[in-house]
């Protein structure tokens, strides 16, 4: 066991061998660079931190994970992870402050710590339970949010907070003169224009397009009026360095404000861990890379880790990049090891450019990014089968209503739940034969499942009954209880019950007592 | 405690719990003397309240920590962290606030000592603000002056109202103003405005006393010399700063410069110098394009 861990906590290398076309391992990694460095801005934003944080989380999450990895999932800054980051840590202290920054660290390393303990304890089976249409909610309620949080910076608002959306709606729409800013909204509306034309003509770089386009749409903004008119908010410059080594601040002091953490520490574990994992095991459905998924959960959790001691926050697997990764043709961790060093080297070279990058702009992309996660697709898709469409809907709608934390707990319950209703059902056929009725029980019997059993028994109430049981998958202790308390009673009315069982069924039986009443027939 | 001892904010919100308490146990105790109706409860009550305003008293007379003191602390809570954070973003702008920064310059290039040196800019204003300022035709507070010196001596951008920089700048500013008057100009504000000479400046007159006098820590190319800071150039302030006004840069001048032997040059020489600095290249005032702006940037 000890072997097996030390096993995965080692980086294997074991893509060496495959990497024989590194070309399209290093285009892929520079496509890669390209798209995460509007996100990882935007995404470091949502989490109410300084830009270049976020494009540490590009360089060395990404950097972790992959060389710990085993697949060529693209990891960095993500959506759901930097809102709940946000989220967790604003009460604490303003946002973007050094005791702010602390305590970010402070929460990214809880989360590698539990992250590491989901490893340990082999959690990565647990997110097999969380069913698609759960995720595709809490994709399109993150979605849902982060067009709420682009707006902020489109219209250019000073950021306020209302308890719902619609009052937040209500207020920038009744009093629109006063609080849009119009130079801010016309670079805003240029670059999600340029983000919907570009779609046409370039699907998988239109976030670039897009980008540009509101970035040209600024400097001709600047060209006409002065920033003291125009009050913009630019990027400004980012001080990057390259090892931006510090071991964070942890006291006494922080540990103890940090207890309100632990929450949101496990739904960002959680959560980040859900993502990668989905990700990888489509990955691992659709390649033939050597995927092992336990070894991407160490390699999430040390990533996540580490994140703090290179001034970043946490991340996980990303959806869009993956695909963009999968597209060119990559198929190891090389590619996203190459993205991170891709990354320095772009910021370097383009580091004067953006100076300039409009706020509005950034915010612009993020619109896109939002909108990209509600998908009309999957509404359609998972409104054939009712359960699915009630779990979609209510997800999305206790997110938008109740936030992103209560929505994946409503996720994770209506999941699970509807998967016991399901099985607890059980097929039931009844066929006479010579000897009395045969009843027939196809699916799990347990405890949930054993209440469909009494009409059954209660209907054919003084018959010899036989059940078969070679199709039941399952049996618990309360269902060979039944039979028991059944038997007794039948044996009262001078019926008896016969179970024709496989072997294995007829050992748990009498280990139960069930042989002393019961006619056991083993087939 | 006598003032001036050492004591961290982390001590002093120690007592809060202990003194609220004490309050409330006070507050019962007077409700159970007014409860018996004794003579004694209105005694008791004028030494409760007695008790409590010396409590409060000797808690009110504490000196506010000192920066060393804060730099000091392992812990900081929210406010007083920010007060640092202010400090460093003064004392070293290129480092903890180079997002909206330019140029090479510092706050503390001319807000000398982190902006506690009287006469050479200081910073211990915040109760002068809201005023409002002939520069923009605006009533300022004290978060909009400080995100104009980021675009003008700093020749940067504009940070936004809620930056975390412009916060903790703002926190530090009124860390330094306790003690002053609100409302009031506190001595030493700013820089000495110099009587008029009689003689116009002279820029040619202020090239020999440039080169004699200030050039060994400026640069003979005004470009600044390790920690000295650059008085022209595209590394320097631009033409909207306050100190590309040939009198305001010459009180400056008159008052502190050379560095630490201050008030040694005569006001004409402080004004020819002003006026010389005046006429060299700077980038351009950012209320112009920034196309031009961008352009200088990208050849620098």
């Amino acid at each position: 066991m000890i072997k097996q861990l030390l096993k995965e906590a080692t980086p294997s290398f074991a893509w060496k061998n495959k990497l024989h076309s590194w070309r399209a391992e290093i285009f892929a990694g520079f496509v890669g660079a390209i798209l995460v460095i509007p996100q990882g801005i935007t995404y470091a934003y949502l989490a109410g931190l300084q830009p270049e944080y976020g494009l540490y989380c590009a360089i060395f999450v990404t950097l972790f994970s992959s060389i710990l990895g085993t697949s060529s999932m693209m990891s960095g800054p993500n959506t759901a992870v930097a809102i709940l980051i946000g989220i967790a840590v604003l009460p604490l202290a303003g946002r973007g402050s050094p005791v702010y920054i602390d305590f970010v660290f402070l929460l990214c390393m809880m989360v590698g710590l539990i992250q590491l303990l989901f490893w340990l304890l082999r959690g990565a089976r647990i997110f097999q339970y969380l069913s698609p249409a759960a995720i595709s909610g809490i994709s399109a309620g993150a979605g849902f949010l982060i067009i709420m949080a682009s707006l902020d910076s489109i219209l250019d608002l000073s950021t306020f907070q209302t308890t719902f959306f619609y009052e937040k709606l209500y207020v920038i729409v009744s009093s629109a003169e006063e609080l849009i800013n119009p130079y801010s909204l016309v670079i805003g509306v240029a670059t999600i224009m340029g983000g919907y034309i570009g779609r046409r003509y370039s699907p998988r770089y239109y976030i670039i397009i897009a980008v540009t386009a509101g970035y040209l749409c600024g400097l001709l903004v600047a060209f006409i009026w002065p920033q003291p008119v125009t009050e913009l908010e630019y990027l400004g410059r980012m001080p990057l360095q390259w090892l931006p080594f510090k071991v964070p601040t942890v006291n006494m002091e922080y540990l103890m404000s940090s207890i309100k953490l632990i929450p949101y520490a496990i739904t960002i574990a959680f959560i980040g861990l859900a993502q990668s994992l989905i990700i990888v095991r489509e990955l691992k459905m659709e390649t033939d890379q050597n995927i092992n998924l336990n070894k991407e959960v160490y390699a999430q959790g040390v990533a996540n880790f580490l994140a703090p001691f290179f001034s970043s926050f946490a991340g996980s697997g990303s959806f869009n990049r993956t695909k963009a990764n999968q597209s060119l043709g990559a198929s190891t961790p090389f590619s996203g090891i190459a993205a991170a060093g891709f990354v320095l080297i772009l910021i370097t070279v383009l580091g004067p450019i953006l100076t300039y990058m409009p706020m509005a702009a950034m915010a612009g992309t993020l619109f896109l990014v939002g909108t990209d996660m509600i998908k009309w697709r999957d509404v359609k898709h998972y409104a054939q089968i009712r359960s699915e469409l009630f779990i979609y809907i209510a997800t999305f709608i206790s997110i938008i209503f109740f936030g992103l934390a209560t929505g994946i707990v409503v996720a994770v319950f209506l999941s699970v739940s509807v998967f016991l209703v399901r099985i607890s059902e059980l097929e039931l056929k009844v066929e006479h034969t010579d000897s009395g009725p045969l009843l027939k029980i196809k699916g799990a019997l347990f405890y949930a499942s054993v209440a469909h059993l009494t009409e059954k028994f209660q209907s054919h109430f003084g018959e010899d009954l036989t059940v078969d049981l070679q199709y039941t998958t399952h049996i618990d202790q309360s269902a060979v209880d039944f039979f028991i308390r059944e038997s007794k009673n039948m044996a009262a009315n001078g019926s008896k019950l016969t179970l024709l069982t496989n072997k294995q069924q007829q050992l748990f039986l009498s280990k139960l007592g069930a042989n002393s009443g019961i006619n056991l027939v083993s087939l | 405690m006598a003032a001036g001892s050492a004591i961290s904010p982390t001590q002093l919100l120690g007592h809060l719990p202990s003194f609220i308490t004490f309050a409330s146990s006070i507050q019962w105790l007077s409700a159970l003397a007014s409860d018996t109706q004794t003579m004694k409860s209105s005694h008791f009550l004028t030494f409760c309240s007695l008790l409590l305003l010396t409590v409060s008293g000797s808690h009110g007379q504490q000196n506010p920590p000192s920066i060393e003191q804060l730099l000091n602390e392992p812990f900081l809570d929210d406010y007083y962290s920010n007060v640092v954070y202010g400090y460093e973003i003064v004392t070293d702008t290129q480092k903890n606030a180079s997002r909206y920064v330019g140029n090479s310059l510092n706050c503390s290039s001319c807000h000398l000592q982190a902006g506690t040196q009287k006469e050479a800019l200081p910073l211990n204003v915040a109760g002068m603000y809201p005023k409002w300022r002939a520069k923009n035709g605006k009533r300022n507070g004290i978060g909009l002056r400080i995100r104009e010196c980021f675009l003008y001596s700093l020749d940067g951008i504009m940070p936004p109202e809620d930056a975390p920089e412009v916060l903790a700048i703002a926190a530090y500013v009124t860390h330094l103003s306790q003690g002053q008057v609100l409302g009031a100009e506190p001595e030493g504000r700013g820089v000495p405005t110099l009587p008029d000479t009689g003689y116009d400046p002279n820029p040619a007159n202020g090239r020999s006393v440039y080169l004699e006098q200030c050039s060994s820590c400026h640069g003979i190319q005004g470009e600044g010399i390790g920690e000295m800071p650059a008085v022209w150039g595209s590394d320097s302030y631009n033409k909207g700063a306050g100190m590309n006004r040939i009198r305001e840069a010459a009180g400056f001048i008159w008052a502190n410069m050379p560095l630490g032997n201050g008030k040694s040059l005569s006001h004409q020489q402080a004004l020819d110098v002003s006026a010389y600095l005046n006429l060299q290249y700077r980038p351009a005032d950012p209320r112009g394009s920034k196309f031009f702006k961008l352009l200088e940037d990208l050849f620098n």
